[in-house]
C-alpha cells in the first residue's frame, strides 16, 4: 500500500516548538514591512536572515533548493521585463545592442523579487515545520470557528484518499476497455468515464463522512472547542511576538520619514 | 483459457514485495476460489491476470501470450475484471448503457450487443430495471450491474473480487446462478473471497495466498482438511467442516447431507 | 425483564426520494446489558433503523417519520444526534468514511469528539489511553490512521465512538469489508465492552455468529418485524428462511441428525456444543 505523505516530518528543532501563531506573525511582519519598506535592502538582510532560520529548522537544504528554484529564474523574468520596457527608466546602466537597461526598473524588479522571496521563505518555513494539526489548534484558541479549522484540516487530509480512489477507478475504468494512454485527445476522452464516479463516490462518502461527525458532535454550539495537540507559548514566544510587531512598527516609522524626505 | 505465471514477483513503489515468486496455472474452465488473510497478496495477484498490474520480475503469461504486450484495455477482451466496489466501475445514466459501454469499446456488433443483453439482465437479475440510473439501485443490485457490464462484453474468464461481501442469501444464490452458467458456457471464473461457505459450495478448487506466497493450491476438500497449515495464514473452514473434524469425522465434507452421510458410514463401523 | 434502554414505538419511516416505506409500525424493546441482533435480508429496513436509533433519522435524514424512539428516557426526536452520542453510538460498514479527516494521528481521531465537547486536555489524554487499550490500537496511536489495515481503522472507529461514553452501542454491519481475522477482533472487543455491560445492537449477515452472540433476536422484512426471539427458537421455526435470511450450520446438523433418529436433544447454536452433541450420536 502507497504510504501516506506528510509535508511535515518532525525534526526537534527550536523552531518547531514555536508557537504556531508567533510563525503567522512573523509571516506577515517581516513580509508585510518588506513590502511597504522604499528599498529592497531591508528585504535582502531577512533574506540572508531567513537562512539563518532554515539552519536553526535543519531545512536548510530544501530551504535553499526552493529559494534559487523560485529566486534565480523569477529575476532573469523580471530584470528582463522591468529592466528593459519599464516605464520609469530614466537612467540608462547598460546597452546590449537594441536593448537598454534602465536603473528605475532594475531597483524596481529587485524591490518585487525580495518582498516575493521573504513572503516565500517565511511560509515555507512555517509550513515545514508546524504540524497541521497544531496550527489549526492554535487558531481555534486564538478564536477561528471550529467549522472553519475542520475545512483546512479535512481538505488536506482527504486528498491522499481520493487520489488513491482515483487510482482505483481509472483501473476499473481500463478493465471495461478504456485506453487509458495515448494522445492528449485519448487522455481527454479517457478521463471522461473516470469523472461519473469520482463525483458519485464523493456524494456517497460524503453522505457516511457526514454522518460520523454529527455523531461526534460536530454540531454543537455553545461550548469552546478543545484538541489533543497541545499549543504553549514560552517565553521566547512572548519575545519574538514583541521583537516582530516592534520591527513592523519601526519599519512603519521608517518608511514615513523617509517618504516625507526627512531622512 | 490458460493463464500461467512463472517465478512472478511484484514489488510497490514503495519497495514493499507484495508478491515473492508466483508460480502458478490456471487452465480450462473449472472455477478457482483464492482465499487468505487481507495484505497476503491476492488481489495484487489478479491483477496481473488483466494486466492491471505488470510483473516486476517474471513471466505472466494469458493463453501463451506474454501480458506486457498489451495494454489493459486491450485484454479486457480476453479477461473480464470486476472490482469489489461498484462505485468504482459504474458512471453512466441507465444501467442498459452501462451494459452497452464495454461491448462498444472493443467494437462488438449492435446485433450481439442487442442478442447479449437480453440474456445478461436476466442473469443478473436486472431485465426490469434496464433504464433506471445505476445510482438509484441498492447496493447489491449496483454490484450485479457492474458483474452485467463486465460479462456483456464477453470475455473468456472472468475475475470476481469479494463478489459476496454485503450480499445477503439471494444474492449469493444468484451468483451461484452466474458462475454455473458461465463455466457452462465455456467461461473461466476466477474469485476472491473471504466468505469460506459460498467458497467450498462454488468451487473445486482453492488457492490459499500467505505473505505474497501460494501456500496451498488443492481440491477444497485437501486444502480444508489441513488445518494446521490454514491456521498459519489465518483461514478457518467452514462452520460444517469445522463440527465435522472436531467431532472426529473421518471425512472433510462441506454440506449437510454430505455430513449426514459420513456420519452414518462411521457410525455403522 | 431488567431495565429498558432503548424503546421503539410505533415507528414508521419514509425516505423523502422513495415512494415505499422503509420502516412500517414496528414497536420494541430492548434490555439493558443485553445483545441483541437484528437479522434480514437486504432492503429489510436494518440500516434504517440503525440511524432512526441513534437519531440520524429524523436529524440528518430526511423524510417521513411517525411513532417514537426512546433512549434511556430521552426522546430522540427532541434531543440533538450530538447529545444523543453520550447515551448511544453507531459503527457501520465503511471504516474510511468513519475518520473526520481532521487528525494526523490515531490519538487525534479518537480524541476528536471529546474536543468538540469541549473536554479538558487532561481528561482527554487519560480517556485516549483507556479507549486506545481496551481496543487494542495503543501500539499505532502516534500513526497516521491512513497507514492501518482496514481492520485496525474500524477498531478506530469504534473507539471514537465508544469514546464519547455512549451506554448502548449500534453496528451496523460493521465487519462486512473485513476479512475473517479483522472481524473477529471487532468482535472480541464487542463481547468484552458487552460483558462490562454496554448494551449491544448488531446487524450482521453471519449466522453463526449472531446465533452464538445474541440473546435476543430480531428478524425484519420489508421494514416489518416478523420475529424477537431467542436464537434457538428463530432458528428452529421452519418459516424463518422464507423471509430470506440463512440458518447457521450447526443448527442444520442438529435438525438432520434428529430426524433422522439419532439424536433427541434439543438443537445447538455454537460450534462446541454442536460438536458434543454429534460425539454422543457417534457413539449410538
Amino acid at each position: 500500500m502507497a504510504k501516506i505523505s506528510n509535508s511535515f516530518v518532525p525534526k526537534d528543532t527550536i523552531i518547531e516548538e514555536l508557537n504556531p501563531m508567533t510563525k503567522i506573525l512573523a509571516v506577515f511582519s517581516l513580509g508585510l514591512g518588506t513590502l511597504i519598506f522604499p528599498n529592497s535592502w531591508l528585504g535582502l538582510i531577512i533574506i540572508i536572515g531567513l537562512f539563518f532560520v532554515a539552519y536553526l529548522a535543519k531545512t536548510l537544504k530544501d530551504f535553499t533548493k526552493i529559494m534559487f528554484g523560485f529566486g534565480i529564474p523569477i529575476t532573469v523574468m523580471l530584470m528582463f521585463i522591468q529592466g528593459c520596457y519599464s516605464p520609469k527608466n530614466v537612467t540608462i546602466i547598460a546597452e546590449f545592442g537594441f536593448l537598454q537597461v534602465g536603473l528605475e526598473g532594475v531597483l524596481y524588479a529587485f524591490k518585487i523579487i525580495s518582498t516575493l522571496l521573504v513572503f516565500l521563505g517565511t511560509f515555507y518555513i512555517m509550513n515545514k515545520t508546524t504540524y497541521t494539526g497544531k496550527l489549526v489548534a492554535a487558531l481555534t484558541n486564538s478564536g477561528l470557528p471550529p467549522k472553519a479549522g475542520y475545512l483546512v484540516l479535512a481538505s488536506l487530509n482527504v486528498v491522499p484518499q481520493m487520489q488513491r480512489r482515483m487510482e482505483v477507478i481509472q483501473e476499473a475504468q481500463g478493465a471495461r476497455g478504456v485506453e487509458i494512454g495515448g494522445g492528449i485527445i485519448a487522455r481527454i476522452k479517457a478521463y471522461i468515464p473516470l469523472l461519473g464516479p469520482v463525483v458519485m463516490s464523493a456524494l456517497t462518502d460524503a453522505q457516511e463522512r457526514g454522518m460520523t461527525l454529527e455523531t461526534r458532535g460536530f454540531g454543537i454550539t455553545g461550548v469552546k472547542q478543545t484538541s489533543y495537540v497541545e499549543v504553549t507559548q514560552s517565553n521566547l514566544d512572548r519575545i519574538l511576538k514583541a521583537i516582530l510587531i516592534l520591527f513592523f512598527i519601526i519599519v512603519v516609522i521608517l518608511t514615513v520619514l523617509m517618504k516625507l524626505n526627512i531622512i | 483459457m490458460k493463464i500461467e505465471l512463472r517465478n512472478m514477483r511484484y514489488v510497490y513503489p514503495t519497495g514493499d514485495e507484495a508478491l515473492k515468486g508466483i508460480d502458478l496455472l490456471i487452465e480450462g474452465i473449472e472455477p478457482v476460489a483464492i482465499i487468505g488473510q487481507n495484505g497476503a497478496g491476492k488481489t495484487t495477484l489478479v491483477k496481473h491476470f488483466n494486466g492491471i498490474l505488470r510483473p516486476t520480475s517474471g513471466e505472466v503469461l494469458i493463453n501463451g501470450e506474454n501480458i506486457q504486450n498489451c495494454s489493459t484495455a486491450q485484454w479486457s477482451k480476453e479477461v473480464g475484471y470486476i472490482f469489489q466496489n461498484p462505485d468504482d466501475q459504474l458512471f453512466l445514466e441507465s444501467v442498459r448503457k452501462e451494459f452497452e459501454f464495454g461491448p462498444l469499446q472493443i467494437g462488438m456488433s449492435k446485433e450481439e450487443i442487442e442478442e447479449r443483453m437480453k440474456w445478461v439482465a436476466t442473469l443478473v437479475g436486472l431485465s426490469d430495471k434496464l433504464d433506471i440510473h445505476p445510482f438509484d439501485l441498492t447496493s447489491t443490485e449496483k454490484k450485479f450491474c457492474s458483474i452485467g457490464a463486465i460479462i456483456m462484453m464477453n470475455p473468456n474468464a472472468m475475475i470476481f473480487d469479494e463478489p459476496t461481501c454485503g450480499q445477503d442469501v439471494d444474492g449469493n444464490l444468484r451468483l451461484r446462478k452466474i458462475i454455473n452458467e458461465l463455466k457452462e458456457r465455456g467461461k473461466l471464473c476466477i474469485t476472491i473471497s473471504h466468505d469460506m461457505k459460498f467458497v467450498v459450495d462454488n468451487f473445486k478448487r482453492v488457492i490459499v495466498m500467505w505473505k505474497g506466497k501460494v501456500l496451498l493450491d488443492e481440491k477444497a476438500e485437501n486444502v480444508f482438511s489441513q488445518v494446521e497449515t490454514l491456521k498459519k495464514s489465518f483461514v478457518s473452514p467452514p462452520p460444517i467442516t469445522k463440527v465435522a473434524q472436531g467431532a472426529g469425522l473421518r471425512k472433510t465434507v462441506f454440506t449437510t447431507e454430505a455430513f449426514i452421510k459420513v456420519f452414518e458410514e462411521q457410525r455403522m463401523v | 425483564m431488567g431495565k429498558v434502554v432503548l424503546e421503539v414505538k410505533d415507528f414508521s419511516f419514509r425516505y423523502r426520494q422513495t415512494k415505499q416505506k422503509a420502516i412500517k409500525n414496528i414497536s420494541f424493546q430492548v434490555e439493558e446489558g443485553s445483545f441483541f441482533c437484528i437479522i434480514g435480508a437486504n432492503g429489510s429496513g436494518k440500516s434504517t433503523l440503525c440511524n432512526a436509533l441513534v437519531g440520524l433519522i429524523p436529524h440528518y435524514f430526511v423524510g417521513k417519520m411517525s411513532g417514537e424512539v426512546f433512549v434511556n428516557g430521552m426522546k430522540v426526536e427532541d434531543s440533538t444526534i450530538a447529545d444523543l452520542s453520550a447515551k448511544i453510538g453507531l459503527v457501520f460498514q465503511n471504516p474510511f468514511n468513519q475518520l473526520s479527516y481532521t487528525a494526523g494521528t490515531v490519538a487525534e481521531e479518537l480524541a476528536y469528539g471529546l474536543g468538540n465537547r469541549g473536554v479538558s486536555h487532561e481528561e482527554m489524554v487519560k480517556k485516549v489511553e483507556y479507549v486506545a487499550k481496551l481496543m487494542r490500537i495503543d501500539h499505532v496511536i502516534h500513526k497516521n490512521p491512513l497507514e492501518l489495515s482496514g481492520g485496525q481503522i474500524q477498531r478506530v472507529a469504534l473507539g471514537s465512538t465508544f469514546i464519547m461514553e455512549p451506554r448502548v452501542l449500534v453496528l451496523d454491519e460493521c465487519t462486512t469489508q473485513l476479512d475473517p481475522l479483522g472481524s473477529e477482533e471487532i468482535f472480541d472487543i464487542v463481547k468484552s465492552l458487552n460483558q462490562k455491560g454496554i448494551t449491544v445492537i448488531m446487524v450482521d449477515h453471519e449466522m453463526e455468529r449472531v446465533a452464538r452472540c445474541a440473546d435476543k433476536i430480531m428478524v425484519l422484512d420489508g421494514g416489518e418485524i416478523v420475529a424477537i426471539d431467542i436464537p434457538e427458537r428463530i432458528f428452529e421455526t421452519p418459516d424463518i428462511v422464507k423471509h430470506r435470511i440463512g440458518v447457521p450450520d450447526y443448527v442444520k446438523i442438529c435438525q438432520s441428525l434428529r430426524e433422522k433418529g439419532y439424536t433427541k436433544r434439543e438443537i445447538e447454536i455454537a460450534e462446541e456444543p454442536t460438536i458434543e452433541l454429534v460425539k454422543e450420536a457417534l457413539k449410538g
